[in-house]
Protein backbone atom coordinates (compact mmCIF):
# COMPACT_ATOMS: atom_id res chain seq x y z
CA UNK A 1 0.00 0.00 0.00
CA UNK A 2 3.30 2.56 0.84
CA UNK A 3 3.98 1.90 -2.68
CA UNK A 4 0.89 2.97 -4.29
CA UNK A 5 0.50 5.76 -2.16
CA UNK A 6 4.09 6.94 -2.67
CA UNK A 7 3.72 6.70 -6.50
CA UNK A 8 0.15 8.33 -6.18
CA UNK A 9 1.56 11.76 -4.59
CA UNK A 10 4.50 11.77 -7.27
CA UNK A 11 2.15 11.25 -10.79
CA UNK A 12 -1.10 12.69 -9.36
CA UNK A 13 1.37 16.20 -8.27
CA UNK A 14 3.09 16.07 -11.64
CA UNK A 15 0.01 15.40 -13.73
CA UNK A 16 -2.22 18.41 -11.99
CA UNK A 17 1.04 20.34 -12.45
CA UNK A 18 1.19 19.91 -15.91
CA UNK A 19 -2.46 20.22 -16.05
CA UNK A 20 -2.10 23.56 -14.33
CA UNK A 21 0.47 25.05 -16.50
CA UNK A 22 -1.31 24.22 -19.80
CA UNK A 23 -4.67 25.60 -18.72
CA UNK A 24 -2.48 28.80 -17.36
CA UNK A 25 -1.15 29.16 -20.90
CA UNK A 26 -4.44 28.59 -22.67
CA UNK A 27 -5.72 31.10 -20.85
CA UNK A 28 -3.24 33.44 -20.94
CA UNK A 29 -3.42 33.96 -16.62
CA UNK A 30 -0.34 35.91 -16.65
CA UNK A 31 -1.15 38.02 -19.73
CA UNK A 32 2.35 37.27 -21.38
CA UNK A 33 3.00 39.03 -24.57
CA UNK A 34 -0.10 42.26 -23.56
CA UNK A 35 1.31 45.80 -22.86
CA UNK A 36 0.25 47.31 -19.59
CA UNK A 37 0.33 50.97 -18.84
CA UNK A 38 1.32 52.44 -15.47
CA UNK A 39 2.59 55.22 -13.57
CA UNK A 40 5.95 55.57 -11.88
CA UNK A 41 6.78 57.82 -9.82
CA UNK A 42 9.76 58.72 -10.04
CA UNK A 43 12.25 59.02 -7.20
CA UNK A 44 15.96 59.11 -8.98
CA UNK A 45 15.43 60.47 -12.02
CA UNK A 46 17.46 60.10 -15.08
CA UNK A 47 20.23 62.25 -16.28
CA UNK A 48 22.93 62.62 -19.06
CA UNK A 49 25.55 61.03 -16.54
CA UNK A 50 23.02 57.66 -15.16
CA UNK A 51 21.29 55.85 -17.96
CA UNK A 52 19.00 54.38 -14.45
CA UNK A 53 16.40 55.92 -13.25
CA UNK A 54 14.29 54.59 -10.16
CA UNK A 55 10.90 54.85 -8.95
CA UNK A 56 8.26 53.28 -7.48
CA UNK A 57 5.29 51.79 -9.98
CA UNK A 58 1.51 52.86 -9.20
CA UNK A 59 -1.66 51.33 -10.37
CA UNK A 60 -5.05 51.08 -9.09
CA UNK A 61 -6.27 48.37 -7.41
CA UNK A 62 -9.45 48.11 -10.04
CA UNK A 63 -7.23 48.76 -12.47
CA UNK A 64 -4.98 45.66 -11.99
CA UNK A 65 -8.16 43.47 -11.30
CA UNK A 66 -9.03 44.08 -14.63
CA UNK A 67 -5.89 43.35 -16.39
CA UNK A 68 -5.08 39.99 -14.70
CA UNK A 69 -8.79 39.23 -14.33
CA UNK A 70 -8.76 38.46 -10.57
CA UNK A 71 -10.29 40.04 -7.19
CA UNK A 72 -9.11 43.83 -6.73
CA UNK A 73 -6.35 43.75 -4.10
CA UNK A 74 -7.06 45.71 -0.91
CA UNK A 75 -5.06 48.54 -1.79
CA UNK A 76 -3.03 50.26 -4.81
CA UNK A 77 -0.45 48.52 -6.18
CA UNK A 78 2.64 50.09 -5.64
CA UNK A 79 6.36 48.51 -5.89
CA UNK A 80 9.79 49.59 -6.47
CA UNK A 81 11.11 49.53 -9.85
CA UNK A 82 14.22 50.32 -11.60
CA UNK A 83 14.42 51.54 -15.39
CA UNK A 84 17.82 51.17 -17.66
CA UNK A 85 18.12 52.45 -20.82
CA UNK A 86 20.59 50.32 -23.00
CA UNK A 87 22.82 51.80 -26.25
CA UNK A 88 20.27 51.17 -28.91
CA UNK A 89 17.75 53.28 -26.46
CA UNK A 90 15.84 50.36 -25.74
CA UNK A 91 15.27 50.77 -22.05
CA UNK A 92 14.35 47.73 -19.72
CA UNK A 93 12.40 47.72 -16.19
CA UNK A 94 13.39 45.48 -13.17
CA UNK A 95 10.68 45.02 -10.80
CA UNK A 96 11.11 44.16 -7.14
CA UNK A 97 8.00 41.92 -5.97
CA UNK A 98 7.88 42.62 -2.05
CA UNK A 99 5.91 41.42 0.36
CA UNK A 100 2.87 43.87 -0.11
CA UNK A 101 2.90 42.58 -3.99
CA UNK A 102 -0.57 41.41 -5.28
CA UNK A 103 -0.82 37.57 -5.45
CA UNK A 104 -0.47 37.48 -9.26
CA UNK A 105 3.19 38.97 -9.52
CA UNK A 106 4.23 37.23 -6.36
CA UNK A 107 3.62 33.96 -8.40
CA UNK A 108 4.99 35.41 -11.26
CA UNK A 109 8.48 36.47 -9.25
CA UNK A 110 8.55 32.92 -7.68
CA UNK A 111 8.82 31.35 -11.59
CA UNK A 112 10.85 33.95 -12.43
CA UNK A 113 14.81 33.36 -13.15
CA UNK A 114 15.77 36.07 -11.32
CA UNK A 115 14.02 35.13 -7.71
CA UNK A 116 11.64 37.48 -6.88
CA UNK A 117 12.14 40.11 -9.75
CA UNK A 118 10.05 40.63 -12.42
CA UNK A 119 12.01 41.57 -15.90
CA UNK A 120 10.00 44.06 -18.61
CA UNK A 121 10.92 45.16 -22.10
CA UNK A 122 9.68 49.02 -21.90
CA UNK A 123 7.90 49.99 -25.24
CA UNK A 124 7.28 53.89 -24.39
CA UNK A 125 8.02 56.15 -21.43
CA UNK A 126 6.59 59.53 -21.20
CA UNK A 127 7.75 62.08 -18.56
CA UNK A 128 4.88 64.55 -17.05
CA UNK A 129 6.57 68.04 -17.38
CA UNK A 130 7.25 68.24 -13.79
CA UNK A 131 9.68 65.16 -14.38
CA UNK A 132 7.76 63.46 -11.02
CA UNK A 133 5.90 61.24 -12.77
CA UNK A 134 6.27 58.65 -15.94
CA UNK A 135 3.36 56.97 -18.05
CA UNK A 136 4.53 53.86 -18.70
CA UNK A 137 3.96 50.79 -21.08
CA UNK A 138 5.43 47.70 -20.57
CA UNK A 139 5.48 44.29 -21.14
CA UNK A 140 7.08 41.70 -18.73
CA UNK A 141 9.01 38.67 -19.73
CA UNK A 142 6.88 35.87 -19.88
CA UNK A 143 6.01 33.70 -17.08
CA UNK A 144 5.51 29.63 -17.95
CA UNK A 145 5.37 26.86 -16.55
CA UNK A 146 4.77 28.18 -13.24
CA UNK A 147 3.99 24.80 -11.55
CA UNK A 148 6.33 22.22 -13.24
CA UNK A 149 8.99 24.76 -11.77
CA UNK A 150 7.51 24.57 -8.38
CA UNK A 151 7.56 20.85 -8.35
CA UNK A 152 11.35 20.77 -9.46
CA UNK A 153 12.16 22.94 -7.05
CA UNK A 154 10.36 21.07 -4.18
CA UNK A 155 11.69 18.23 -5.48
CA UNK A 156 15.00 19.22 -5.14
CA UNK A 157 14.71 21.45 -1.81
CA UNK A 158 13.01 18.15 0.13
CA UNK A 159 15.74 16.37 -0.62
CA UNK A 160 17.99 18.33 1.04
CA UNK A 161 15.35 18.94 3.99
CA UNK A 162 15.43 15.72 4.38
CA UNK A 163 19.26 15.17 5.06
CA UNK A 164 19.08 18.36 7.78
CA UNK A 165 16.22 17.20 10.01
CA UNK A 166 18.70 13.58 9.82
CA UNK A 167 21.47 15.39 10.87
CA UNK A 168 19.94 17.03 12.90
CA UNK A 169 18.86 13.98 15.08
CA UNK A 170 22.20 13.02 15.10
CA UNK A 171 22.93 14.78 18.68
CA UNK A 172 20.11 14.15 20.49
CA UNK A 173 19.85 10.99 19.63
CA UNK A 174 23.05 10.41 20.89
CA UNK A 175 22.07 11.93 24.21
CA UNK A 176 19.10 9.81 24.78
CA UNK A 177 20.83 6.27 23.79
CA UNK A 178 23.39 7.45 26.38
CA UNK A 179 20.98 7.63 29.01
CA UNK A 180 19.08 4.70 28.19
CA UNK A 181 21.75 2.64 27.92
CA UNK A 182 22.69 4.18 31.53
CA UNK A 183 19.18 3.29 32.54
CA UNK A 184 19.17 -0.58 31.11
CA UNK A 185 22.87 -0.93 32.97
CA UNK A 186 21.52 0.12 36.27
CA UNK A 187 17.73 -1.59 36.04
CA UNK A 188 15.99 1.65 36.45
CA UNK A 189 13.33 0.61 33.99
CA UNK A 190 12.55 -2.97 35.50
CA UNK A 191 10.60 -1.05 37.65
CA UNK A 192 8.62 1.04 35.36
CA UNK A 193 7.99 -1.81 32.90
CA UNK A 194 7.05 -4.48 36.05
CA UNK A 195 4.21 -1.54 37.38
CA UNK A 196 2.85 -1.01 33.64
CA UNK A 197 2.99 -5.23 32.65
CA UNK A 198 -0.60 -5.64 32.57
CA UNK A 199 -1.06 -3.08 29.95
CA UNK A 200 1.80 -3.52 27.82
CA UNK A 201 0.83 -6.99 27.95
CA UNK A 202 -2.06 -6.93 26.07
CA UNK A 203 -0.76 -3.97 23.56
CA UNK A 204 1.91 -5.82 22.60
CA UNK A 205 1.81 -9.61 23.26
CA UNK A 206 4.39 -10.57 21.21
CA UNK A 207 6.97 -8.33 23.55
CA UNK A 208 8.27 -10.29 26.63
CA UNK A 209 6.67 -7.84 29.61
CA UNK A 210 10.67 -6.88 30.88
CA UNK A 211 12.26 -6.74 27.28
CA UNK A 212 14.02 -3.16 26.94
CA UNK A 213 12.00 -2.21 23.98
CA UNK A 214 8.74 -2.02 26.65
CA UNK A 215 10.63 0.33 28.77
CA UNK A 216 11.62 2.62 25.71
CA UNK A 217 8.07 2.60 24.41
CA UNK A 218 7.04 3.92 27.54
CA UNK A 219 9.68 6.48 28.08
CA UNK A 220 8.62 7.32 24.03
CA UNK A 221 4.78 7.45 24.90
CA UNK A 222 5.67 9.55 27.89
CA UNK A 223 7.39 12.07 26.15
CA UNK A 224 4.89 12.37 23.48
CA UNK A 225 2.10 13.10 25.95
CA UNK A 226 4.19 15.73 27.39
CA UNK A 227 4.79 17.41 24.34
CA UNK A 228 8.53 16.86 24.31
CA UNK A 229 8.84 15.63 20.61
CA UNK A 230 12.68 16.24 21.12
CA UNK A 231 12.83 13.72 23.45
CA UNK A 232 10.44 11.57 22.55
CA UNK A 233 11.47 10.91 18.64
CA UNK A 234 14.94 9.35 19.73
CA UNK A 235 13.18 7.17 22.52
CA UNK A 236 10.77 5.93 19.59
CA UNK A 237 13.60 5.03 17.65
CA UNK A 238 15.52 3.41 20.34
CA UNK A 239 12.11 1.54 20.80
CA UNK A 240 11.69 0.37 17.15
CA UNK A 241 15.66 -1.04 17.72
CA UNK A 242 14.62 -3.06 20.35
CA UNK A 243 11.53 -4.55 18.97
CA UNK A 244 13.74 -5.20 15.62
CA UNK A 245 15.75 -7.56 18.00
CA UNK A 246 12.89 -9.48 18.48
CA UNK A 247 11.86 -9.43 14.48
CA UNK A 248 12.45 -12.80 12.64
CA UNK A 249 12.29 -11.21 9.26
CA UNK A 250 14.47 -8.15 9.60
CA UNK A 251 13.28 -5.57 6.88
CA UNK A 252 9.60 -6.16 7.41
CA UNK A 253 7.43 -4.31 10.14
CA UNK A 254 6.06 -6.70 12.95
CA UNK A 255 3.13 -6.51 14.81
CA UNK A 256 4.41 -4.96 17.47
CA UNK A 257 5.98 -2.18 15.49
CA UNK A 258 3.01 -1.49 13.75
CA UNK A 259 0.75 -1.51 16.78
CA UNK A 260 3.39 1.49 18.30
CA UNK A 261 3.51 3.22 15.77
CA UNK A 262 -0.62 3.55 15.91
CA UNK A 263 -0.01 4.85 18.88
CA UNK A 264 2.61 7.51 17.62
CA UNK A 265 0.41 8.44 14.28
CA UNK A 266 -2.33 8.93 16.80
CA UNK A 267 -0.43 11.54 18.69
CA UNK A 268 -2.01 12.14 22.35
CA UNK A 269 -0.92 15.18 23.24
CA UNK A 270 -1.70 16.70 26.55
CA UNK A 271 -1.62 20.27 25.57
CA UNK A 272 -1.66 21.06 21.82
CA UNK A 273 1.14 23.50 22.55
CA UNK A 274 1.20 24.24 19.00
CA UNK A 275 -2.04 24.97 18.27
CA UNK A 276 -2.85 26.77 21.54
CA UNK A 277 0.24 29.12 20.49
CA UNK A 278 -0.86 29.71 16.60
CA UNK A 279 -4.55 30.33 18.46
CA UNK A 280 -3.08 33.83 20.90
CA UNK A 281 -1.55 34.68 17.86
CA UNK A 282 -4.02 35.02 15.93
CA UNK A 283 -6.06 36.80 19.40
CA UNK A 284 -8.46 34.20 20.32
CA UNK A 285 -10.05 35.27 23.79
CA UNK A 286 -9.52 31.69 24.97
CA UNK A 287 -6.59 29.72 23.05
CA UNK A 288 -6.42 26.71 25.51
CA UNK A 289 -10.34 26.16 24.80
CA UNK A 290 -9.30 22.99 22.56
CA UNK A 291 -7.49 21.31 25.00
CA UNK A 292 -10.64 19.14 25.53
CA UNK A 293 -11.50 18.22 22.31
CA UNK A 294 -8.09 17.97 21.27
CA UNK A 295 -7.36 15.66 23.42
CA UNK A 296 -10.81 13.55 22.50
CA UNK A 297 -9.86 13.83 18.87
CA UNK A 298 -6.67 12.64 19.53
CA UNK A 299 -7.88 9.49 21.94
CA UNK A 300 -10.27 8.18 19.03
CA UNK A 301 -7.18 8.42 16.66
CA UNK A 302 -4.91 6.43 19.15
CA UNK A 303 -7.89 3.86 20.00
CA UNK A 304 -9.05 3.44 16.34
CA UNK A 305 -5.30 3.25 15.09
CA UNK A 306 -4.61 0.56 17.76
CA UNK A 307 -7.74 -1.53 17.44
CA UNK A 308 -6.75 -1.50 13.59
CA UNK A 309 -3.50 -2.43 14.05
CA UNK A 310 -4.71 -5.53 15.80
CA UNK A 311 -7.66 -6.82 13.28
CA UNK A 312 -5.58 -6.11 10.01
CA UNK A 313 -2.81 -8.29 11.58
CA UNK A 314 -4.48 -10.66 11.14
CA UNK A 315 -5.26 -10.88 7.44
CA UNK A 316 -3.86 -13.25 5.49
CA UNK A 317 -2.44 -11.54 3.62
CA UNK A 318 -0.01 -9.52 6.33
CA UNK A 319 0.39 -12.83 8.21
CA UNK A 320 1.58 -14.30 4.66
CA UNK A 321 4.29 -10.97 4.66
CA UNK A 322 5.43 -12.31 8.23
CA UNK A 323 5.94 -15.94 7.31
CA UNK A 324 10.31 -16.67 7.46
CA UNK A 325 10.84 -18.58 4.90
CA UNK A 326 12.77 -22.26 5.90
CA UNK A 327 14.20 -23.23 2.83
CA UNK B 1 -10.22 22.76 36.69
CA UNK B 2 -8.74 23.25 32.84
CA UNK B 3 -6.09 25.45 34.23
CA UNK B 4 -5.51 23.67 36.75
CA UNK B 5 -4.94 20.84 34.61
CA UNK B 6 -2.75 22.93 32.58
CA UNK B 7 -0.77 24.51 35.13
CA UNK B 8 0.15 20.54 36.25
CA UNK B 9 1.14 19.55 32.51
CA UNK B 10 3.30 22.81 31.60
CA UNK B 11 4.93 22.25 35.12
CA UNK B 12 5.73 18.10 33.91
CA UNK B 13 6.62 19.23 30.67
CA UNK B 14 9.34 21.63 31.99
CA UNK B 15 10.45 19.23 34.77
CA UNK B 16 10.40 15.97 32.90
CA UNK B 17 13.86 16.13 31.25
CA UNK B 18 16.00 17.59 34.21
CA UNK B 19 14.36 14.77 36.36
CA UNK B 20 14.64 11.53 34.42
CA UNK B 21 18.38 12.95 33.20
CA UNK B 22 19.44 13.32 36.98
CA UNK B 23 17.11 10.47 37.98
CA UNK B 24 18.70 7.78 35.08
CA UNK B 25 22.49 8.83 35.25
CA UNK B 26 22.16 9.21 39.21
CA UNK B 27 20.96 5.88 40.01
CA UNK B 28 22.95 4.24 37.54
CA UNK B 29 26.25 5.71 39.65
CA UNK B 30 24.44 4.44 43.03
CA UNK B 31 24.38 1.13 41.39
CA UNK B 32 27.90 1.07 40.17
CA UNK B 33 28.04 1.61 36.50
CA UNK B 34 30.32 3.53 35.26
CA UNK B 35 27.97 6.15 33.85
CA UNK B 36 30.63 7.95 31.59
CA UNK B 37 31.65 4.89 29.71
CA UNK B 38 28.06 3.39 29.35
CA UNK B 39 26.59 6.64 28.70
CA UNK B 40 29.50 7.06 25.86
CA UNK B 41 29.07 3.33 24.42
CA UNK B 42 25.26 3.93 23.98
CA UNK B 43 25.26 7.41 22.30
CA UNK B 44 27.88 6.24 19.45
CA UNK B 45 24.74 4.26 17.81
CA UNK B 46 23.34 7.90 17.37
CA UNK B 47 24.93 8.80 13.92
CA UNK B 48 24.34 5.37 12.52
CA UNK B 49 20.55 5.30 13.40
CA UNK B 50 20.23 8.80 12.48
CA UNK B 51 22.13 8.40 8.96
CA UNK B 52 20.20 5.01 8.63
CA UNK B 53 16.79 6.95 8.29
CA UNK B 54 18.21 9.93 5.25
CA UNK B 55 16.86 7.47 2.19
CA UNK B 56 13.48 6.88 3.49
CA UNK B 57 12.81 10.45 5.02
CA UNK B 58 14.48 11.57 1.27
CA UNK B 59 12.15 9.26 -0.51
CA UNK B 60 9.26 10.38 1.67
CA UNK B 61 9.86 13.68 1.89
CA UNK B 62 10.43 14.52 -1.80
CA UNK B 63 7.15 12.64 -2.81
CA UNK B 64 5.38 14.73 -0.46
CA UNK B 65 7.05 17.82 -1.93
CA UNK B 66 6.04 17.25 -5.46
CA UNK B 67 2.37 16.83 -4.09
CA UNK B 68 1.92 20.05 -2.54
CA UNK B 69 3.98 21.97 -5.15
CA UNK B 70 1.72 21.14 -7.63
CA UNK B 71 -1.57 22.26 -6.11
CA UNK B 72 -2.61 19.32 -6.02
CA UNK B 73 -4.65 19.42 -2.37
CA UNK B 74 -6.54 22.17 -4.20
CA UNK B 75 -8.28 19.58 -6.88
CA UNK B 76 -8.55 17.21 -4.56
CA UNK B 77 -10.32 19.50 -1.99
CA UNK B 78 -12.77 20.51 -4.65
CA UNK B 79 -13.17 17.08 -5.52
CA UNK B 80 -14.19 15.22 -1.99
CA UNK B 81 -15.94 18.34 -0.17
CA UNK B 82 -19.53 17.47 -1.95
CA UNK B 83 -19.09 14.08 0.19
CA UNK B 84 -17.54 15.64 3.33
CA UNK B 85 -19.98 18.36 3.55
CA UNK B 86 -22.82 15.73 4.21
CA UNK B 87 -21.42 14.57 7.73
CA UNK B 88 -21.33 18.79 8.39
CA UNK B 89 -17.40 18.91 7.86
CA UNK B 90 -16.47 22.38 5.80
CA UNK B 91 -15.09 22.53 3.31
CA UNK B 92 -12.59 24.72 4.34
CA UNK B 93 -11.06 22.44 6.82
CA UNK B 94 -11.36 19.41 4.42
CA UNK B 95 -7.54 20.52 3.18
CA UNK B 96 -6.78 20.32 6.88
CA UNK B 97 -7.67 16.78 7.38
CA UNK B 98 -5.73 16.14 3.95
CA UNK B 99 -2.95 17.50 4.37
CA UNK B 100 -2.65 16.57 8.38
CA UNK B 101 -1.00 13.28 7.74
CA UNK B 102 1.15 14.44 4.53
CA UNK B 103 3.40 17.39 5.87
CA UNK B 104 3.06 19.04 9.75
CA UNK B 105 4.59 22.65 8.05
CA UNK B 106 2.17 22.52 5.37
CA UNK B 107 -0.82 22.01 8.45
CA UNK B 108 0.67 24.45 10.13
CA UNK B 109 0.35 26.44 7.55
CA UNK B 110 -3.20 25.92 6.63
CA UNK B 111 -4.47 25.91 10.73
CA UNK B 112 -2.61 29.47 10.37
CA UNK B 113 -4.64 30.80 7.56
CA UNK B 114 -7.99 29.64 8.58
CA UNK B 115 -7.53 31.33 11.75
CA UNK B 116 -6.98 34.39 10.01
CA UNK B 117 -9.89 34.68 7.63
CA UNK B 118 -12.39 33.22 9.56
CA UNK B 119 -10.62 34.24 13.27
CA UNK B 120 -10.18 31.37 16.15
CA UNK B 121 -12.92 31.12 17.83
CA UNK B 122 -14.82 30.52 14.96
CA UNK B 123 -16.07 26.99 14.33
CA UNK B 124 -13.55 26.60 11.23
CA UNK B 125 -11.12 27.89 13.72
CA UNK B 126 -11.91 25.95 16.73
CA UNK B 127 -12.18 22.59 13.97
CA UNK B 128 -8.72 23.56 12.29
CA UNK B 129 -6.98 23.87 15.65
CA UNK B 130 -8.36 20.47 17.29
CA UNK B 131 -7.63 18.86 13.76
CA UNK B 132 -4.11 19.81 13.81
CA UNK B 133 -3.72 18.51 17.18
CA UNK B 134 -5.64 15.27 16.74
CA UNK B 135 -3.46 13.27 14.66
CA UNK B 136 0.44 13.34 13.70
CA UNK B 137 2.25 13.43 10.49
CA UNK B 138 1.62 9.67 9.51
CA UNK B 139 3.82 9.53 6.85
CA UNK B 140 6.63 11.46 7.99
CA UNK B 141 6.53 9.34 11.34
CA UNK B 142 6.19 6.12 9.15
CA UNK B 143 9.37 7.13 7.32
CA UNK B 144 11.46 7.97 10.48
CA UNK B 145 10.60 5.27 12.24
CA UNK B 146 10.91 2.29 9.84
CA UNK B 147 13.94 3.94 8.42
CA UNK B 148 15.89 3.70 11.62
CA UNK B 149 15.55 -0.19 11.64
CA UNK B 150 15.61 -0.88 8.08
CA UNK B 151 12.24 -2.04 7.30
CA UNK B 152 10.92 -1.74 3.55
CA UNK B 153 7.73 -4.32 3.65
CA UNK B 154 5.48 -1.84 6.30
CA UNK B 155 2.62 -4.29 5.75
CA UNK B 156 -0.94 -2.74 7.63
CA UNK B 157 0.94 0.43 9.05
CA UNK B 158 -0.28 2.21 6.46
CA UNK B 159 -3.85 1.09 6.60
CA UNK B 160 -3.45 1.95 10.23
CA UNK B 161 -2.01 4.78 10.11
CA UNK B 162 -4.74 6.09 7.50
CA UNK B 163 -7.35 4.84 10.10
CA UNK B 164 -6.35 6.31 12.83
CA UNK B 165 -5.83 9.71 11.08
CA UNK B 166 -9.20 9.53 9.69
CA UNK B 167 -11.09 8.72 13.39
CA UNK B 168 -9.09 11.29 14.80
CA UNK B 169 -10.54 14.21 11.81
CA UNK B 170 -13.59 13.10 11.93
CA UNK B 171 -13.79 13.05 16.09
CA UNK B 172 -12.53 16.50 15.95
CA UNK B 173 -15.18 17.58 13.44
CA UNK B 174 -17.77 15.37 15.26
CA UNK B 175 -17.20 16.94 18.96
CA UNK B 176 -16.52 21.01 17.80
CA UNK B 177 -19.51 20.54 15.84
CA UNK B 178 -21.72 19.19 19.13
CA UNK B 179 -20.20 21.62 21.22
CA UNK B 180 -20.82 24.35 18.84
CA UNK B 181 -23.99 24.16 17.77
Amino acid sequence: MLNTIWISLIALGILIAVGSDVSDEVRNTYRNGIPLDAVVEVQKPPSALRRTWEGELVMAADAFALFYGVAAPPAPVRQPVSVTTAADGRSALLLQVGDGAPVAWKTMAQAAPAKGRLMAVVESVRFSADGRQAAVRLVFEPTRYVKLKAVTAAALDYAATAVTIAIGLIGIMALWLGVMKVAEAAGLLAVLMRALTPLTRRLFPDVPPDHPAVGAMIMNIAANMLGLSNAATPLGLKAMEELNKLNPKVGTATNAMVTFLAINTGGLVLIPATAIAVRAAAGSSDPGMIIGTTIIGAGCATVAGVTASRLLQRLPRYRKAMEVDRG
Amino acid sequence: MADLFRFVVNILAAIAIPLVLLLFLGWGYVRKVKVYEVFVEGAKEGFTTAVRIIPYLVAMLVAIGIFRASGALDVLTGLLAPVTSLIGMPPETLAMALMRPLSGSGSLGIMTELMKVHGPDSLIGVMASTMYGSSETTFYVLAVYFGAVGVKNTRHAVPVGLIADAAGMLAAVWIVGVLFR
